[in-house]
């Protein structure tokens, strides 16, 4: 169960099981390699195990000859918006993320600050488990450096990118809770940049995540409990690597995931229109947004990697996924949380009204998630079976980029075998809660019968 | 021999980009981890280039078992077992190839009472790092490394504190150092100047890029000959990279020779500071032998290896003892090579003594060594060692390693070489004529073996 998990863009693990000292320094010198020895920057949140896991993608990095970059802690985001100014050939995030106490990551950061594309990933996989390392002799061992001069010109560009003087004029306070992850050291002066009023929850380096970190409505009843005290106009949840984000309205709404991605692609394509790119099970929201700005929507496949290569492709204008994640390609290819929030803090200084009020605006659907259980190898047969049946798909567009999905004209189901649990994901919406529920459990009932 | 890793009593050693990895590194410090328990682990290192990256393998292997890592940075190996006792750590690791050149590097395991590990207790260490089960900790259980602030004070203390530092500092000794861009490029000068030292250095730059051979051999010496008579010193000091061993050139910058160091410091041990039995191991000079029996003290040989003396010294109550290679040891400071206490005791020497180091030098009779190395089956070698053990059935016989006899004033020694296939025989005499027939005889006696 808590199993190492590679991929081509990175590696997670658990502490004290899967995720061990070896595998990291062998995954960083695989990545090393891939680099050439070049010049990798590397940064870590708060959790207990982070200092271990860098020290060990530093020792595995320094041995394929790599220069190394210590940024310390660092939220994924800054890192990744410091990797091209570096001219750095590449990155590695040392973060849990969204992930429960425990569990520790690698992602891999590609030259221009996204994430590695999936060609280079499965080149960096292939090192590794060839074992077929670039090796520097004593004379040419990577070093490594501790750098502390990069949050100044992130938020430099964060200044400039927003519309600071509106959100200094509007005098706001916000509620912050970054789940004592890599964000605590980086709120301040995101204040002062922005210059509202800062309420911080849980912003404390104690290396002990304070709720599970997944920006939630679950996770983000502290969060509302303390909106009215503080009379606050806003309020946020992020992961503990500040890549997403869930919103709370001042009137204590905590507001889903989904609904960050549409409403910061709103106020983004109100200034600057272009394509807009979800992944195929990010509410449709999204679509009722891009279409009201007369925008193109790009389905990429679940996975924040492919999200930011297919803006990168189609030069989009903003992407995200339904998990809180938004990017804006014209500031960087990260999904940055304090950008999104800096984005959400404009549109209401540039608007006025309230954030629930702003919430209410948007078109809003039913979703319903459901997991079916099954082992890895019987959840792909299940699917496959599913798509060759017909009748529960009448009337529907059928797409296959990644898994199944159904599109009717007033909703949509999506299937999919889970990367990371032995189990099928079920998600769909529709504008009738009776409607989406039917839909979710007649699928449940197919797959269950196969599995 | 390009690949080599060499796993043993001595630690584990390799080439830096061949065998000796980080993540050997890393599985090396989880194996002693959970051979010493959880606690505190001092981790020390020299200054080469790959000591930086090591060191990081090393805490991330300690913490994964739930050994608290205490980061004593650069620092003389002698250091580091001072540091485990003083913070009553589980035990320590020195990252340091020691006089290996530059492309080397090895981890060297101290237990709790900061002894290297004897061979019981490396092939116990060796175990743990083969079954490869280790009970690794999960997040909440991983402890937070430490860095240890000023990790020489305590033993440069006990260094000071154990000679007459006010008879030393009254002379204003002017002293060159050659620190072999090591450790004592980062330490010595202040150790120094605790005791009152006008210090001038070369190869001082603690870049772990050796500008000499790192042994202190007096063919290595050269810049440190030329610093001393430059600069008018009374004495040149020359450290190898991680600071265990010293050899010391005269007021003429004329190297006296590394086996002698252990001779200058028995005479300042048991004249000024304790009697007692002095232990050196089975090739060390013959005449820091006469210099102990010269004040009444027994002497015993030891196998090679520096915790087969240090363990001798300890079981004999020994106050001072050693290698020929230049290692001294004085357990009341710490039971350990240690080439600071060695700078003391001969410092204290030219103090007390009112002569120069030429003069200190003619008091210490004169000796040749001899080596030559044979190549041999290995299947031979039990038949050299029988043969030379009848041979010299009625001498003065020492078998702890090979075949050790021991003359008059002379010793002949041959043993099989653990890391070659060949045997090493040396032999040391008053006379280099004497030398050579000790080797001759024992060459010819082989034959019926070897042939001719």
């Amino acid at each position: 169960m808590n199993g190492l998990r590679l991929s081509s863009f990175g590696l997670r693990g658990f502490v004290g099981e899967s995720l061990t000292p070896e595998v990291v320094m062998d995954f960083a010198t695989a990545f090393g390699t891939f680099t050439d020895g070049g010049l990798v920057l590397v940064g870590r949140d708060t959790r207990l195990s982070s200092p271990m896991v860098q020290a060990s993608v530093i020792a595995g990095l320094m041995a394929a000859g790599c220069e190394v970059l210590d940024l310390g802690i660092c939220p994924t985001p800054i890192l990744q918006f410091t990797v091209p100014r570096r001219k750095a050939a590449g990155a590695i995030a040392i973060s849990g993320g969204h992930m429960r106490t425990g569990w520790n990551a690698l992602t891999l950061i590609s030259a221009d600050g996204g994430f590695v594309d999936p060609v280079s990933g499965e080149a960096v996989l292939d090192v590794y488990h060839a074992r077929d390392f670039r090796r520097a002799d004593w004379q040419h061992l990577g070093t490594a450096t501790q750098i502390n001069d990069f949050a100044t010109p992130y938020f430099a560009a964060l200044e400039e990118h927003l519309d600071v003087a509106a959100i200094r004029r509007a005098n706001l306070t916000v509620v912050i809770d970054v789940a004592n992850g890599a964000g605590c050291r980086y709120l301040e002066p995101f204040a002062q940049c922005l210059g509202f009023r800062l309420v911080a929850v849980n912003a404390e380096e104690s290396g002990y995540m304070a709720h599970d970190p997944e920006p939630r409505p679950r996770n983000a009843r502290q969060v509302a409990s303390i909106m009215p005290l503080a009379k606050a106009h806003a309020g946020f949840v992020t992961s503990s690597d500040l890549g997403r984000v869930s919103l709370v309205a001042e009137d204590c709404e905590t507001a889903s995931e989904e609904y960050t991605f549409p409403l910061v692609a709103d106020h983004v394509l109100a200034r600057t229109p272009g394509t807009v790119v979800a992944n195929c099970c990010t509410t449709r929201t999204v679509d009722d947004i891009a279409r009201t700005h007369g925008c193109r929507i790009v389905k990429a496949a679940v996975g924040q990697a492919f999200v930011i290569s297919t803006l990168t492709d189609e030069q989009g204008a903003v992407g995200g996924e339904g998990n809180g994640s938004v990017a804006v390609p014209r500031f960087s290819r990260a999904f940055d949380g304090l950008l999104t929030i800096g984005l959400v803090l404009e549109d209401l200084a540039q608007r006025g009204g309230t954030l629930s009020q702003r919430l209410r605006e948007l078109p809003r659907y039913h979703i319903v998630k459901r997991q079916v259980y099954g082992e890895p190898r019987h959840c792909y047969s299940a699917l496959d079976s599913l798509q060759h049946d017909p009748e529960w798909s009448a009337g529907a567009i059928l797409d296959h980029t990644d898994g199944l999905r159904a599109d009717w004209a007033d909703g949509w189901v999506h299937v999919r075998a889970s990367r990371t649990e032995p189990m099928v994901r079920i998600i769909s919406e529709s504008r009738l809660r009776s409607q989406v529920e039917a839909r979710v459990a007649d699928i449940a009932r197919r797959l269950e019968r196969e599995l | 021999m390009k690949d080599f890793l060499k796993v043993g009593i001595s630690g584990v050693r390799g080439v830096i980009g061949e065998t000796f990895t980080p993540q050997l590194a890393t599985s090396f410090a989880r194996a002693f981890g959970v051979f010493v328990g959880r606690g505190g682990v001092v981790v020390g290192r020299d200054t080469r280039p790959s000591g930086d990256m090591i060191e990081r393998a090393v805490v991330a292997g300690l913490q994964s078992v739930g050994c608290q890592p205490l980061l004593a940075g650069i620092v003389p190996t002698p250091t580091v077992g001072i540091l485990v006792r003083d913070l009553a750590a589980r035990g320590g690791i020195t990252i340091t190839a020691s006089h290996n050149p530059a492309p080397w590097n090895a981890l060297k395991f101290m237990g709790r009472d900061g002894l290297f590990l004897d061979r019981t207790r490396a092939e116990e260490l060796l175990d743990i790092y083969h079954q490869g089960r280790f009970d690794l900790v999960n997040e909440e259980g991983l402890p937070v490394t430490e860095i240890i602030s000023d990790p020489t004070g305590t033993h440069f203390k006990r260094v000071i504190d154990y000679v007459d530092s006010a008879a030393i500092r009254q002379r204003r000794f002017r002293v060159a150092v050659d620190a072999c861009n090591g450790v004592g490029a980062v330490h010595t000068r202040r150790f120094l100047e605790q005791l009152g030292c006008v210090v001038t250095m070369c190869h001082d730059l603690p870049t772990g890029i050796f500008e000499r051979e790192a042994e202190p051999l007096p063919e290595n010496l050269g810049a440190l000959s030329a610093l001393v008579s430059a600069q008018h010193c009374d004495v040149g000091f020359a450290q190898d990279p991680d600071g265990d061993r010293l050899a010391v050139t005269d007021e003429h910058g004329l190297p006296i020779g590394e086996d002698l160091t252990v001779a200058l410091a028995v005479q300042a041990v048991l004249d000024r500071h304790a009697r007692g039995p002095v232990a050196i191991h089975l090739s060390t000079s013959r005449a820091v032998q006469d210099v102990a029996e010269k004040r009444g003290a027994e002497v015993t040989r030891t196998r090679i290896g520096e915790v087969n003396v240090v363990q001798a010294m300890l079981a004999l109550n020994s106050p001072v003892g050693g290698e020929g290679n230049g290692g001294v040891i004085v357990p009341a400071v710490l039971p350990g090579r240690d080439s600071y206490i060695a700078m003391a005791l001969v410092l204290e020497l030219l103090a007390k003594e009112n002569q120069t180091l030429s003069q200190l030098r003619q008091g210490i009779p004169r000796y040749v060594v001899l080596k030559e190395k044979i190549r041999v089956r290995p299947e031979q070698v039990p038949e050299i060692l029988r043969l030379l053990r009848r041979r010299h059935e009625h001498d003065k016989i020492n078998l702890l390693d090979g075949v050790f006899v021991e003359f008059d004033g002379a010793w002949v020694h041959v043993r099989p070489s653990n890391t070659e296939p060949v045997i090493r025989m040396s032999a040391e005499a008053p006379t280099r004529e004497a030398a050579a027939l000790l080797l001759q005889e024992t060459r010819a006696a082989l034959s019926p073996v070897l042939g001719n």
